[in-house]
């Protein structure tokens, strides 16, 4: 994030800790899409990460001077509380997830809005799709976060290893041990012929 | 480089720049179906998981969570307002409460001492609403300022001297006791004369006993 929008965040932050709801506001929406995105990806419901993001900014409102500008950016911070809402929520559900997203009704949802735009001959890569998003959930949640941030929100290393507070390293052997059991459960999962040469 | 070398690289050789580690990487995979087999399937997960990433990049949290945050936020900033006003008023009424008291001390402590010294010849600057007393009263004699110090009678509260009167009384010395006064028990039966400071009430403030029938 570019110095003049750290610097934005918390002039927004400390005008919103005074009472001011429009600086409260342009902070939500600054932050919100990527904290959703987060927990959709991590969790797989619409309805937990809704109530994650909601927590996450319930934080700012009621306690903002948990956030210590000299210890990070904002964005690293909030991260930081989604994640730790998103493993409370993981812990209370069961290891096995759902091929579908059911919203809260209870109704199948598919939370991938190209859907609505994909052709019909797609219909093999949507299925792919599914089950590759259904892979990332079935990960143990240590290896899971780091798939998701790396490869999913494009964070470098060093980037996930700020929000998940461990050595770069860490973050590396996570990825590289995450893509090897997706990789394990996608070949289960397709029986796809092991090739004899590699394009390259 | 081995197998295991290779598989601890974790490289993407697509665009990778060229380096004496990836050219070794690509020498290995042209000699080694099965970590060539491996890298392609990491390769095509990558390409899925990116999809995947692209496919729900778009997606945002439904507004009614801004709504709610946003009344919370309300709720909280006016309550905070409203609790900082009443803190605030608060010490005012405390302070308020501080400076009516003391003024009622001083001014008291004023008036008793204005009231004391008119009876006292030295500080007579006026003298007290002096009113004729009937033969109901046994011969009593209202009396004129003449000199001694009046005593406030235990438990009075002195009044504004513009609204007192000094009575001079003949009574019983052991009835002086019904004032809260202390009385020798042996001359409890003489009859003594007392100058009382009376309010506007009626009640006695003040006494002072004329020297010759003093206790």
């Amino acid at each position: 994030m570019p110095i003049e929008d750290q610097e934005r965040d918390e002039v927004l932050l400390k005008r919103s800790a005074k009472g001011d709801e429009d600086a409260f506001t342009q902070l939500y929406r600054r932050h919100q899409a990527q904290i959703y995105r987060f927990a959709l990806r991590m969790t797989g419901h619409t309805w937990a990460a809704e109530e994650i993001v909601q927590d996450v900014f319930m934080t700012l409102v009621r306690e903002p001077k948990k956030f210590d500008p000299g210890r990070g950016m904002l964005g690293a911070f909030l991260y930081g509380v989604a994640r730790k809402r998103v493993m409370k929520h993981l812990e209370r559900l069961p290891r096995e997830f759902p091929l579908e997203v059911r919203n809260e009704e209870g109704e199948a949802k598919v939370v991938d809005i190209a859907d609505q735009r994909t052709p019909a001959h797609l219909a093999e890569m949507r299925e792919r799709r599914e089950q590759v998003r259904s892979a990332v959930l079935a990960l143990p949640p240590e290896f899971r976060e780091t798939v998701v941030l790396c490869e999913l929100e494009e964070m470098s290393y060093e980037q996930a290893a700020k929000i998940l507070e461990c050595p770069v390293g860490t973050v590396r052997s996570r990825l590289h041990r995450g893509r090897a059991l997706l990789l394990a459960k996608l070949e289960m999962l397709r029986e796809v012929p092991k090739r004899a040469n590699a394009v390259l | 480089m081995n197998c295991e070398e290779f598989a601890n690289l974790d490289l993407n050789l697509e665009g990778a720049p060229e380096r004496p580690e990836t050219s070794a990487a690509r020498e290995h995979l042209r000699n080694c179906p099965a970590c060539a087999a491996l890298y392609e399937s990491s390769q095509r997960l990558r390409a899925e998981l990116r999809e995947l990433g692209m496919a729900t990049s778009e997606v945002s949290t439904p507004s009614r969570v801004e709504m709610r945050l946003r009344q919370e936020f309300r709720t909280r900033h006016t309550t905070a307002k409203n609790r900082g006003r009443a803190i605030v008023a608060g010490w005012l009424l405390a302070a308020a409460t501080i400076v009516l008291v003391a003024g009622s001390f001083f001014v008291g402590r004023h008036s008793k001492n204005a009231n004391v010294a008119k009876a006292h010849p030295a500080a007579n600057s006026g003298v007290t609403q002096i009113a004729a007393a009937g033969p109901e009263l046994g011969g009593t004699l209202v009396a004129e300022n003449d000199g001694d110090e009046f005593a406030l009678i235990p438990g009075a509260l002195p009044g504004l001297q513009d609204e007192t009167t000094v009575v001079r009384v003949q009574m019983q010395r052991g009835a002086l006791s019904a004032l809260g006064l202390t009385v020798n028990e042996e001359h409890a039966n003489d009859v003594v004369e007392v100058d009382l400071l009376v309010g506007a009430d009626g009640q006695p403030q003040a006494y002072r006993l004329p020297q010759q029938t003093a206790n």
